[in-house]
């Protein structure tokens, strides 16, 4: 019985990932070329995870900064003794 | 000094060398944070109560993994601690985000509106504050399985490891999150610039 867009879907995750055998790979592929609403699917699952990817690296608030630097120094000492 | 070395001074009771650990991890750290929590002051409590836990627990590091994947867990089960009571929705079974054929008729309810880039409608702050909003509104458990697939770029098994979790649950939260973020940008940039691309 041929497959219906549902079918894929747990294997979309898989097969964006890198992560179906070379089978299903092609199978999603030939579905995906006759299917609009697939083929969108896709296109936008992946740009979630790139558009989620950016601004990876955000620096600290520098008055968390100084406010951690005195706590955590606070906490040694508690701790360790002061030196 | 290695990190190694580092940790030892630490240990014995090196403050410098503790800061300079810290230092080395904390951009990565509170960036993940940031977005577990998905606002400033909840991560800002759960990047202090990391690092005064870290402190506590010197001793107790073996260095099994590195002092960046140690920090990593502990503001996870931070971070778990703090919302897994309070925010124990779920989000909608994995079919309501199914392209169905159109004899189901149901295409209108999944938004399969083709973004293209959204760079080229939006600007770049409003951009990333619609990213931090629906990021933020996923239930926690499906937030931090996105965030450690996908930002933090482990693999399932770590994922799973990390959320204590069972592979199988850790890769179907990760897809939920994936369908149910998608879905959710689809509508807001169909809302934002659907028209202009019409």
């Amino acid at each position: 019985m041929a497959k219906n867009c549902p079918d894929y879907i747990n294997d979309l995750n898989d097969y964006l990932d890198g992560g179906v055998s070379p089978e299903l790979c092609a199978e999603i592929e030939a579905h995906i070329g006759k299917c609009q609403n697939c083929r969108i699917m896709v296109d936008t699952l992946k740009q979630t995870v790139t558009l989620c990817r950016e601004g990876k690296e955000e620096p600290l608030p520098e008055a968390l900064e100084t406010r951690l630097r005195s706590l955590l120094k606070q906490r040694w000492d508690q701790k360790f003794g002061q030196k | 000094m290695n990190e190694r070395e580092l940790i030892t001074k630490a240990q014995s009771g090196d403050f410098d060398a503790f800061i300079e650990l810290v230092d080395t991890h904390k951009g990565k750290v509170y960036a993940m944070v940031r977005r577990l929590a998905g606002n400033r002051q909840d991560a800002e409590d759960i990047m202090q109560d990391t690092l005064l836990k870290a402190i506590d627990k010197i001793e107790q590091f073996r260095g099994d993994a590195s002092f960046g994947t140690w920090l990593y867990s502990i503001a996870l089960n931070q971070a778990r601690a703090q919302f897994s009571k309070s925010q124990q929705a779920d989000l909608r079974p994995i079919e309501d985000y199914l392209p169905m054929n159109s004899t189901a008729g149901r295409h209108e309810d999944i938004g399969l509106f083709d973004w293209q880039d959204p760079h080229q409608a939006l600007e770049s702050q409003q951009l990333r504050g619609i990213l931090n909003e629906v990021v933020a509104e996923l239930p926690y458990k499906y937030r931090e399985a996105f965030l450690l697939r996908y930002v933090e770029e482990l693999p399932v098994k770590e994922v799973a490891r990390l959320t204590k979790q069972s592979e199988a649950s850790a890769k179907s939260r990760i897809l939920r999150a994936r369908l149910a973020l998608r879905d959710k940008l689809s509508r807001i940039f169909e809302a934002e610039y659907g028209k202009e691309l019409s």
